[in-house]
């Protein structure tokens, strides 16, 4: 599972300044379920799911979110911004394992 | 403890405990079990009714059919993944913005699926997630605006296969 950790980040092109821009995120991640053994009891372990994703544009937090194991696999989430200037938006996962993933997308005006 | 309680270990005991207490060794439950220390205390096995009382306490909580927009497909198919978009129409200026959306899935086993912090630079009060479905459900958004005004919409997914299993 190499992949774990790998994030896309979608902007739309051609933003102009004071549009409102929709960005949507996804990161390759197992989000790891709840198991029950045979008797329908809950494995204790340390599942790994991500627990927190921060988006921040300009240096400025934007949207955050706080995540539990009810989201989807590779989960994709998308949040709205006011474009002000050229810059880069940079979305953070944080998951239970320690592992911290991050990437930096450009909002570039056309 | 057989030695007396002189005015000096008293003293040397309440330093003690005021040390745990800004160190916030206190202030901290005990987490219920393993897993819920890193699982923050959002995401619990419960009935959604303790959720919502658990998170909302007692507040009162406004119908915002009209001003949310909760866009969720009426049948999933794949209850592991479920596209879930939620938009509230309400100004989003530093005096009044939108502060937390909250995504809830009543008969998931963690009823509070996300919850998700906006702050004004935002301008616009929208959230997407892909979200798992265990069976058919209600789900609901939950805002609370920067004013701690409370207003809830759902509505209902019929799921095909659930995607929650354990």
């Amino acid at each position: 599972m190499s992949d774990i950790g790998k994030i896309r980040i979608r902007v739309p092109s051609n933003v102009k300044a004071g549009d409102i821009v929709r960005v949507r995120c996804l990161v390759i991640h197992p989000m790891e379920r709840i198991e029950r053994d045979a008797q329908g009891k809950i494995i204790d372990r340390n599942y790994n799911y991500i627990t927190r994703v921060t988006a921040t544009y300009l240096g400025k937090p934007v949207a955050a979110f706080d995540l539990t194991q009810s989201v989807s696999e590779n989960p994709a989430f998308s949040f709205a911004l006011k474009a002000t200037a050229p810059g880069p938006v940079k979305v953070t996962f944080v998951d239970t394992h320690g592992g911290k993933y991050e990437r930096t997308e450009d909002i570039v005006f056309g | 403890m057989a030695e007396t309680l002189t005015r000096r270990t008293a003293l040397g005991r309440l330093g003690a405990v005021g040390v745990a207490v800004a160190t916030g060794a206190l202030q901290r439950p005990a987490p219920a079990g393993a897993q819920a220390a890193s699982a923050t205390a959002l995401g619990l096995q419960e009935p959604v009714q303790d959720a919502l009382k658990r998170v909302f306490g007692g507040r009162p909580m406004k119908d915002g059919t009209a001003l949310i927009k909760l866009d969720i497909p009426p049948i999933a198919e794949n209850g592991a993944v479920v596209p879930v978009n939620v938009e509230v129409t309400a100004p989003m200026t530093p005096a009044s913005y939108v502060k937390t959306i909250w995504i809830v899935a009543d008969k998931n086993r963690i009823p509070i699926v996300a919850k998700a912090t906006l702050t004004p630079e935002s301008g616009q009060a929208f959230v997407g997630a892909n979200i798992r479905l265990g069976e058919t459900t209600d789900v609901r958004a939950v805002v609370e605006q920067s004013d701690g005004t409370l207003l809830m919409a759902k509505r209902e997914v019929k799921v095909t296969v659930g995607g929650c299993g354990g």
